[in-house]
């Protein structure tokens, strides 16, 4: 190496590091892949650190059936190129309760449809590991988290049973009853996540970039209708704006930003001169304080 | 330097090209630990160095402009602040992570409590870091704190360390408080193998001496806080030291027929064509490639993960080290060593502990605590256990053999986590100090119980074959047929000729 090694490279090296040290351990481990730009990442990385092998491990997808069409059909196409193996899990007792985002609060919603529903697909498979694209940038409950993130019996995270980690060294030996996530992009930023996206040329959900598309504005936030199920409120008119998105999660609960950036290179630029961090878009963070870290206790990520 | 005060002005409003952007990819990364209680104002500092260098978002800094200290000053140590529990607490109980960029490399700020729990968090905090911010109260000085930090610091190998000065407004700016605190700080310092060492009067409320040069402190005509940082050379991108490749995987493509190891560089370089050794098992084979998803390299060096394919296939599996010939590592079984205990649950002798090198995990036969290490004297007081926040100075006999570095050489090969073995919670963390070859080592106990691998075809693992993966299938079944006997108290040892185990 004749230049210095970049900032990229250093987390490049330690993300194939952890996920070559999990997927050793690990018995059961599985890439918790929930097609946003993080998991496309995490996704890249994990290609990389098993490269010429195939991936050691299948992807699982937790599917709230709210997610954008855009995003599943990117999911599958994705699949398809790299030959991966994933599994889709919904919660179908969830489904035939008709847990929706439009009638139920957010945090019912997303405790059902996402944090039972992962815990389910987890026990379902017995999966002793997954990984998650979490950063400690995210969020301030997250600065804390580990790389190796134990849960005890019931994924239940306790901040004070957590494992030191010292130097590089990733002890996953598991008690009994324990499962861990896996964070490989635990020291990543927002902003590493973009730049690396461009200089690796990965694809990325359409829904990234600005296009004229229909939506509401309620709240003060931009709603994309995605399809049929949203309902109008007496007065809401579809207006085509052009919109993207900074993050992605079920279609109702994400809102969009009104932008001209409308190729990829664009987008990462207005996101990363941008001046507001990125959980802004997320409406259930704002759900009530240290929602993150309630939710997290639970079985979140 | 100009390179951290470069990017204070704020972010204009016109969206830059993708150029200027990419352009931003960063020359490497700093690791910072903090350390100081949160009397001495530590979140504060550190969140005034945020808040004057680093790319926050502006939604960030509204948040911080609305907040007021009881002295009427924004609030910054919110920008450090983590777990809802602790804010309520008002004190951080964990080492947290912060990000930010400088106009030419990533800044990490590893933030460590002061408090009763500091000195595991910081030890854990310091095995991560590359310069550490030591913080104290300029009305306090130097304090016993201080002098436990500068120990726990100078253990985990942290070779550069500052001392910031800080509330150097409620002593009046006094020089004459600054040079005394000065003074004992370079006596402490006389006491380590520190590279670098430098004593800063700051006031982190009102900004003096972290990104700006202090109007009230004319006196002192070193560097800022934030200057100093940035002087200092970005982490591990010079390779140093002996090649050592510990062997994480291995991995197999039928289809290119690829048969690789899986690793990190952890030291040093190797190329195409070098002679490498397993160091335990004695076998040496050719580099023939060193591949990557984005092509093979010629060399790969210190920080790169890569896959090594041998032109011989030597069957190496998972906790092999590899290395020169001419520079191997010691191939051990009992070594010296100091440790941190980290767990709430004491040291107990009858208890089944692992030792986790960089990709090994080999039963511990007898962990030996000798004495344990007074932080404020360095003296040794003898002692036969250890409980949490202590220093122990151990003796260590493994069930079997393993590869390991003196720390102080090569610490990445040097150091090591004790597990528990039945609950997998580490329970201490360490460094060798002294390794003794295998041969010298005649740990041998009379009343020891010794495991051959005969035994263990026979039966237990006789589903197995003799490729890599059985072969660590088998050292997985071994390591626990030992921990099972010493839990029933029998002593274990592992046939010492064999290679394999």
């Amino acid at each position: 190496m004749t230049a210095p090694i970049s900032h990229l490279d250093l987390l490049e090296a330690e993300s194939i590091h952890i996920f070559r040290e999990a997927a050793a351990q690990f018995r059961r481990p599985v890439l918790l892949y929930s097609i946003g730009k993080d998991s496309t990442v995490l996704l890249h990385l994990a290609r990389k650190a098993f490269y010429p092998a195939k991936l050691p491990f299948p992807l699982m997808h937790i599917d709230t059936t709210w997610k954008f069409r855009e995003m599943i059909a990117f999911r599958d196409q994705t699949v398809k190129n790299f030959g991966l193996d994933l599994i889709v899990h919904t919660n179908e007792d969830g489904r035939e309760r008709g847990i929706n985002p439009i009638d139920y609060a957010p945090s019912i919603y997303t405790d059902v449809m996402k944090t039972v529903a992962l815990k389910q697909g987890l026990d379902k498979y017995q999966f002793d590991a997954g990984f998650g694209g979490a950063r400690r940038d995210e969020e301030a409950s997250r600065a804390k988290e580990r790389v190796f993130s134990f849960r005890a019996e019931g994924h239940r995270w306790d901040p004070r049973k957590q494992r030191p980690e010292m130097w590089h060294l990733l002890n996953g030996r598991l008690g009994s009853g324990e499962t861990v996530r896996v964070f490989p992009l635990s020291n990543w930023t927002e902003k590493d996540v973009w730049r690396y996206i461009l200089r690796e040329k990965l694809d990325v959900v359409p829904l990234y970039i600005a296009k004229e598309r229909p939506t509401v504005v309620r709240n003060g936030q931009i709603i994309m209708l995605d399809d049929e199920r949203f309902p109008l409120k007496p007065g809401e008119k579809p207006q085509m704006r052009k919109i993207r998105f900074r993050t992605l999660g079920c279609y109702p609960l994400t809102a969009a930003i009104e932008s001209d950036a409308d190729t990829l290179e664009s987008a990462v630029a207005e996101t990363l001169s941008s001046t507001t961090s990125e959980r802004e878009g997320r409406l259930i963070d704002h759900d009530q304080a240290g929602a993150m870290e309630k939710k997290k206790q639970e079985g979140y990520f | 330097m100009t390179a951290l005060t470069a990017i204070k002005e704020p972010v204009t409003a016109a969206a830059p090209s993708i150029e200027a952007i990419l352009g931003h990819e960063l020359n490497g990364m700093l690791r910072v630990l903090t350390c100081g209680s949160v009397d001495d104002g530590k979140s504060t500092l550190i969140g005034r160095v945020l808040w004057d260098v680093a790319d926050l978002p502006e939604d960030t800094r509204a948040n911080i402009q609305r907040s007021k200290t009881s002295s009427g000053h924004p609030d910054f140590s919110l920008l450090l602040d983590g777990l809802v529990a602790e804010r309520e607490q008002g004190i951080t109980i964990d080492i947290a992570w912060r990000y930010f960029d400088t106009a030419t490399r990533r800044i990490v700020i590893i933030d460590s409590p002061g408090h009763e729990q500091y000195t595991r968090n910081m030890a854990s905090g310091a095995s991560h870091a590359d310069v550490a911010i030591m913080l104290i109260d300029a009305r306090h000085g130097i304090k016993r704190q201080t002098k436990r930090h500068a120990a726990i610091l100078d253990l985990m190998g942290v070779k550069r360390v500052i001392l910031a000065v800080n509330k150097m407004d409620l002593v009046d700016w006094s020089e004459e408080k600054f040079r005394k605190i000065e003074a004992d700080f370079r006596t402490l310092m006389w006491r380590f193998a520190f590279w670098e060492a430098i004593a800063i009067p700051a006031s982190a409320v009102a900004g003096d001496n972290i990104a700006s040069k202090s109007a009230n402190m004319a006196w002192y005509t070193g560097p800022t806080l934030v200057e100093h940082l940035d002087e200092i050379p970005s982490r591990g991108i010079a390779p140093a030291g002996h090649f050592r490749f510990p062997v994480q995987t291995a991995l197999r493509d039928a289809a290119s027929d690829f048969r690789g190891l899986a690793g990190t560089v952890t030291s040093g370089s190797v190329e195409v064509g070098d002679r490498i050794t397993d160091t335990v098992s004695g076998k040496t084979a050719k580099v023939q490639r060193i591949s990557t998803f984005d092509g093979d390299l010629q060399k790969a060096s210190q920080g790169q993960a890569v896959a090594i394919q041998l032109d011989t296939d030597l069957d190496i599996a998972r906790g092999a080290v590899m290395a020169k010939p001419e520079q191997l590592p010691t191939i051990t079984r009992t070594l010296d060593a100091r440790l941190v205990w980290l767990s709430e649950d004491e040291y107990q002798q009858r208890k089944s502990y692992l030792l986790r090198t960089s990709t090994d995990l080999v039963p511990i036969s007898t962990l030996e605590i000798r004495s344990l290490l007074d932080l404020e004297t360095l003296a040794a007081h003898p002692a036969t256990g250890a409980s949490v926040n202590d220093i122990a100075i151990a003796h260590i006999a493994l069930g079997r053999a393993t590869a390991l570095d003196a720390f102080s050489d090569l610490p990445e090969t040097g150091n090591f986590m004790i597990v528990d073995a039945v609950t997998g919670a580490s329970v201490a963390g360490g460094i060798v100090t002294a390794a003794s070859t295998a041969a010298a080592a005649t740990t041998g106990r009379p009343d020891a119980f010794i495991l051959t691998r005969l035994m263990l075809e026979r039966g237990l693992c006789a589903d197995l074959g003799s490729d890599a993966k059985s072969q660590a299938e088998f050292n997985r079944r071994a390591d626990e047929v030992s921990l099972l006997l010493r839990a029933a108290g029998v002593a274990v040892e592992f046939e010492v000729d064999d290679p394999g185990i």
